[in-house]
């Protein structure tokens, strides 16, 4: 099968492999590789080719790099996932570029591309997060069921024993459907480019290249500390979100509260946008993205 | 024998076939089924010592990450195998030792923690800087005992609040803290206070005594 095309997505001009934590992490570039770096993380279950419209409209003045994170895209499987080693991964993306980088994050890579700068500082310029500013938080119900969390999360590991792996979809159209039903914003010629990119072939079929170990995952973290997070950080933050209600974002109840901890902070809003500012309109977004790193 | 938690293959040492009850024992940080022989002994049925990942015959976990849960995957690992068990646990396998009798409290009827190295010092308020900035700089001063993954020290520490060791800790069936004159963590102490548990003062001898006394 021929890799779909889409308006505006332009292939990597370059792949290569960092090694972190004994885990091989891919990244894509675009851009003069002498040109100042900008890393590009993206979101739980996507993939960095979910940045090939917003890459190139930032590569007209930085080397673009984005990355998959580990268990994502082109990246290799770990036996576990934890927090800490994605933010080393970033690190590690961060130090094979030779000098310090922008970091651009959306949804969970918002929350890499932040604790990367609060565990390197020297190694990074300006933050930004396309609306990656951490889940609300937990309901009391939610907090009381702590131990089944954990039961529930061995559950998960112990079917994992016996399946490690998706079950296969006879056709790609079915993962595209599936993907469909949790974004209905975006489009369905996008949703093929991206899919495709999401998906590997075998001989049964066709399943999700993203570990389904990823989905595993329990412990003490909660998400009201991360206004505590916040406020260590350093760098300049520029922190983007999508005008429409999709259900996935944080009331500004919750976000904003959050977001006033930063100490150095601007805060931007694309219009008719959902969860996936970058995918749903990318030139408003590289925009923002250029004019604050300019500035 | 062998056993599989998700990806990881793990070592399980059966230290006694004795008839009766089951015994699970979880060595502390850097330990492994070595430390029980004495443990072992003492107890009236069937024993089994697990290496946790990164520890004695069991894998190293690829990814360099190991955090109490996924060790607590590791010891259901060996419950799937044995079913209703008592459990005791040292240092990090203590705290182990509470996730399970928490999450797992149809199969685990009683808990016996004791001292030993791992999740010691934090505190009641969280600190994931702690371990997030101990992994760019190892502390290679403290190394752990040969054949263990240096990536365990992540685990030296414990950055965790202590009200959620106690949820585990209320939904236990029975837990028995080992106390000498030793010091204890913060959430040892905090898990202490909970209705399920009760403090046994005196030697190993006297904590498997009171496990099996049920």
């Amino acid at each position: 099968m021929l890799p779909p095309r889409f308006p505006g997505a332009v292939e990597p001009e370059r792949e290569r492999d960092v090694e972190s934590l004994g885990t091989r992490v891919h990244v894509l570039e675009w851009g003069d590789p002498a040109a100042a770096p900008v890393v590009l993380c993206h979101g739980f279950w996507d993939h960095a080719r979910g940045f090939a419209t917003l890459a190139p409209l930032l590569a007209a003045r930085y080397r673009v790099v984005a990355m998959d994170a580990r268990g994502h895209g082109g990246s290799e499987w770990a036996d576990v996932y934890a927090w800490p080693a994605h933010i080393h991964d970033v690190v590690m993306v961060v130090r094979s570029l030779g000098r310090p980088a922008h970091l651009v994050g959306h949804s969970m890579g918002g929350g890499h591309v932040i604790d990367t700068a609060r565990a390197l500082p020297a190694a990074v310029r300006k933050v930004v997060s396309i609306d990656g500013f951490g889940p609300p938080p937990l309901t009391a119900e939610e907090e009381a069921r702590t131990p089944e969390r954990v039961t529930d999360f061995l559950d998960q590991r112990r079917a994992a024993a016996t399946r490690p792996d998706w079950r296969p979809y006879p056709r790609l159209d079915q993962l595209i459907e599936r993907r469909r039903a949790q974004n209905p914003r975006l489009s369905i010629e996008w949703l093929r480019y991206f899919v495709f990119h999401a998906a590997r072939e075998s001989a049964d079929g066709w399943r999700w290249k993203a570990d389904p170990l990823l989905g595993h995952g329990c412990g003490p973290w909660r998400p009201e500390w991360l206004a505590q997070t916040f406020a260590r950080l350093g760098a300049p933050l520029l922190a983007i979100s999508g005008s429409e209600d999709d259900s996935w974002g944080l009331p500004e109840t919750i976000l904003g509260p959050r977001l006033a901890r930063v100490q150095r902070l601007e805060r931007a809003t694309v219009s008719g946008a959902g969860h996936f500012v970058h995918m749903e309109r990318p030139r408003e977004t590289a925009q923002l993205i250029l004019d604050y790193l300019e500035n | 024998m062998r056993l599989r938690h998700a990806r990881i293959e793990l070592e399980l040492h059966e230290l006694s076939r004795r008839q009766g009850p089951a015994l699970l024992l979880l060595h502390a940080l850097g330990g492994s089924s070595a430390d029980w022989a004495e443990a072992a002994a003492l107890w009236a049925g069937r024993v089994y010592a697990l290496d946790f990942c990164g520890h004695g015959r069991s894998h190293w976990v690829r990814g360099g990450v190991y955090y109490p849960e996924l060790l607590a995957g590791d010891a259901d690992a060996a419950l799937a195998h044995l079913g209703t068990a008592a459990v005791a646990g040292a240092g990090v396998g203590a705290y182990v030792a509470l996730l399970l009798a928490g999450a797992r409290r149809d199969l685990v009827h009683a808990a016996l923690l004791l001292p030993g190295r791992g999740l010691a010092g934090g505190g009641g308020e969280p600190d994931f800087d702690r371990p997030l900035l101990a992994a760019f700089t190892p502390d290679r001063a403290t190394p752990l005992p040969h054949g263990s993954d240096p990536a365990l020290r992540g685990l030296e520490c414990d950055p965790r609040p202590t009200v959620y060791a106690t949820r585990f800790a209320t939904a236990a069936r029975r837990l028995l803290l080992l106390e000498d004159s030793g010091e204890r963590p913060p959430w040892w102490m905090a898990v202490r206070d909970t209705p399920a548990a009760r403090a046994v003062t005196g030697d190993l001898r006297s904590g498997i005594v009171e496990l099996a006394a049920g």
